[in-house]
């Protein structure tokens, strides 16, 4: 904290200090709001102002109409509806999965347990691109491709949400769990009535994560759809892109619906998903 | 579902039999396995299944429209290393994206990381600022910087236009596309690169400056010798994560350049894409993806040996 600025009173030199730094912070933090607003800016111009060279930088005469074409033109509310499915099942299910697989690798012995957890965790060097190709034949022997099944049942599991419970599991006490079943709670009722609740943090973490790397994702959905009406909206993004390719009015219109939720929403719950990031992050 | 549960109470081993049993020790392993075979089911079906696949994808030359997959050994590899300048111009584009971009992302991050660290009170505000880009979709992102990089009515050219300095088409000259490429991805991650390391800074307590403060050990003798060595090892992990992410570099080229101009932004991840996806030679481009991995699994397992090694405090 006071690494930078050892501001000892009485010293005007090193008063000015903190005002640098942050004007200095200021200007760089410009730089990465400043290409966002730009976007914005872009989406309400009409299409003769965008092609004006030197380009303006607010709307001069700001209009819905980029808006209106983009969802006249375009299956828009079906993007943003797939979007949401494959995210929100993708999340709901891992985050289920790995509170389960996570607390029985940490509180159960069982034959076979290291390797099977060594196992899962390896597929955690397993970098995506290279299983693109094979999950692209398991997916079609599976009859899954250009569904959005494709996009949500090799989500389902995580092997990074396993091991993050199990790491948070590890943390409470055995006995709370031995009690539990002293009284009598059945396996299932101890997870999801202790268990479930103690690991609210990690899952929440978990969640944050999962929900944005499946609602951005495109590599797979680029491999795995082809039907305009069940793309996502990263996809639907690029195709918007390819059709109107000069159209940056439109093209930011699209990309403002597309980002903007999610900006909200992130600047709403900044504090907790910032500490659900590090946890996740740092272990 | 219910064959484990029952070989585990009826062990074989002689000497597991001896072992007592708690009580409601069946009904525990009855609960482990109905929790633990779905998950394991599906890690088969999307993660080891598909491993064993793409390896054996690599030694056949495989084609989903031709009627057969004869084995040729190794010779996807060495076709690719020997005989394909595209595949060895992707390695070299990977290669120097990778080596080129993630010190360009911590040469801002850590900076960054270090100013924000020094001003609690607005920490909060530029932090998410800093962070903003990096919950955007990548796709939008790099419409976006495409927009930006325009000639004509992007703003790069009108910002530099403006202070007197050269103007360029960015992403359709060979010697900017690739630079103009990793400015956007560095932009957009930046931001999760600044908060493990302030949150790697907030872990160093502030004992040790007081402490070196009273030795007046002046800010840069603190930075280096107090700063950089405990967070070191949160610097590697950064680095390391970075540069895997780095490796496996497509949205951006893809959205942006499509891999052009002439092959200059042509990723690894993205040529195996046009391989398999384009020319449907799933068997040539597994071999090359096999070539990434890899290289992922040597930065990976280096990591891994550093941080025995040197990183111990």
């Amino acid at each position: 904290m006071a690494t930078l600025l050892p501001s000892r009173p009485g010293r005007r030199q090193r008063d000015l200090w903190p005002w640098l730094l942050v004007a200095t912070l200021a200007v760089a933090s410009l730089v990465f709001v400043l290409p966002l607003l730009l976007m914005l800016a872009a989406a309400f111009k009409p299409s003769a102002e965008i092609l004006q060279s030197p380009p303006t930088l607010l709307p001069q005469s700001p209009t819905l109409d980029n808006f209106r074409t983009v969802l006249a033109e375009a299956p828009y509310g079906a993007w943003y509806r797939n979007s949401l499915v494959v995210a929100g099942a993708v999340t709901f299910l891992a985050m289920a999965t790995s509170a389960l697989g996570g607390y029985i690798f940490a509180k159960f012995e069982f034959p076979l347990k290291k390797p099977l957890f060594a196992l899962v965790l390896a597929t955690l060097m397993i970098p995506f691109p290279v299983l693109l190709i094979p999950n692209y034949l398991v997916a079609n022997r599976l009859g899954l491709l250009n569904s959005l099944w494709a996009l949500i049942l090799p989500g389902v599991v995580s092997a990074f949400g396993i091991f993050l419970v199990r790491q948070f599991v590890a943390g409470i006490p055995s006995d709370l769990i031995e009690a539990a079943r002293l009284d009598g709670a059945s396996e299932w009722a101890i997870f999801l009535r202790i268990v479930v609740p103690l690991v609210r943090p990690a899952l929440a973490a978990l969640g944050v994560f999962t929900f944005l790397a499946s609602w951005n994702d495109y590599l797979w959905p680029l491999v795995a759809i082809n039907d305009l009406e069940k793309s996502t909206l990263p996809l639907a993004l690029t195709f918007f892109n390819s059709v109107n390719a000069t159209r940056y009015d439109l093209v930011m219109a699209a990309a403002t619906m597309a980002v903007v939720p999610v900006l909200v929403v992130f600047l709403i719950f900044q504090r907790q998903i910032v500490k659900a990031l590090v946890l996740a992050g740092m272990k | 579902m219910a064959a484990p549960t029952t070989s585990v109470l009826a062990p074989t081993r002689p000497g597991a039999a001896r072992r007592s049993r708690p009580p409601g020790y069946a009904s525990q392993m009855a609960f482990v396995w109905t929790g633990l075979i779905p998950i394991l089911a599906m890690f088969v079906v999307f993660a080891f299944l598909p491993i064993g696949v793409v390896l054996w994808l690599s030694l056949h030359r495989y084609n989903q429209l031709a009627p057969t997959a004869p084995f040729i050994g190794l010779n996807n590899f060495t076709f690719a290393f020997t005989k394909d300048p595209f595949f060895l111009g992707a390695l070299g584009t990977t290669l120097k994206y990778a080596v080129v971009a993630v010190p360009l992302n911590l040469l801002f991050a850590l900076p960054i990381a270090l100013g924000l660290n020094a001003v609690p009170r607005l920490r909060a505000v530029f932090r998410s600022a800093f962070f903003l880009p990096t919950v955007a979709s990548a796709v939008a992102v790099s419409l976006i910087w495409r927009y930006i990089y325009e000639p004509q009515t992007g703003w790069l050219n009108v910002a530099l236009g403006a202070v007197g300095l050269l103007e360029h088409s960015w992403l359709s000259e060979p010697a900017t596309a690739l630079w103009a490429v990793m400015a956007t991805a560095v932009w957009q991650d930046l931001g999760y690169n600044v908060l493990i390391l302030l949150a790697g800074l907030q872990g160093i307590p502030d004992d040790f400056y007081d402490a070196a403060k009273t030795d007046g050990a002046g800010g840069w003798a603190r930075f280096v010798g107090i700063t950089l060595p405990l967070l070191g090892r949160t610097l590697l992990f950064v680095s390391v994560l970075t540069m895997i992410s780095y490796l496996q570099q497509f949205t951006y080229v893809q959205v942006m350049t499509g891999g052009g101009p002439i092959h200059s932004t042509e990723t690894m991840v993205l040529y195996v894409y046009s391989k398999a996806f384009s020319d449907m030679q799933l068997g040539y481009a597994s071999a090359m993806s096999v070539v990434l991995m890899a290289i992922i699994l040597l930065v990976t397992l280096a990591q891994f040996r550093f941080l025995r090694t040197r990183w111990e405090y």
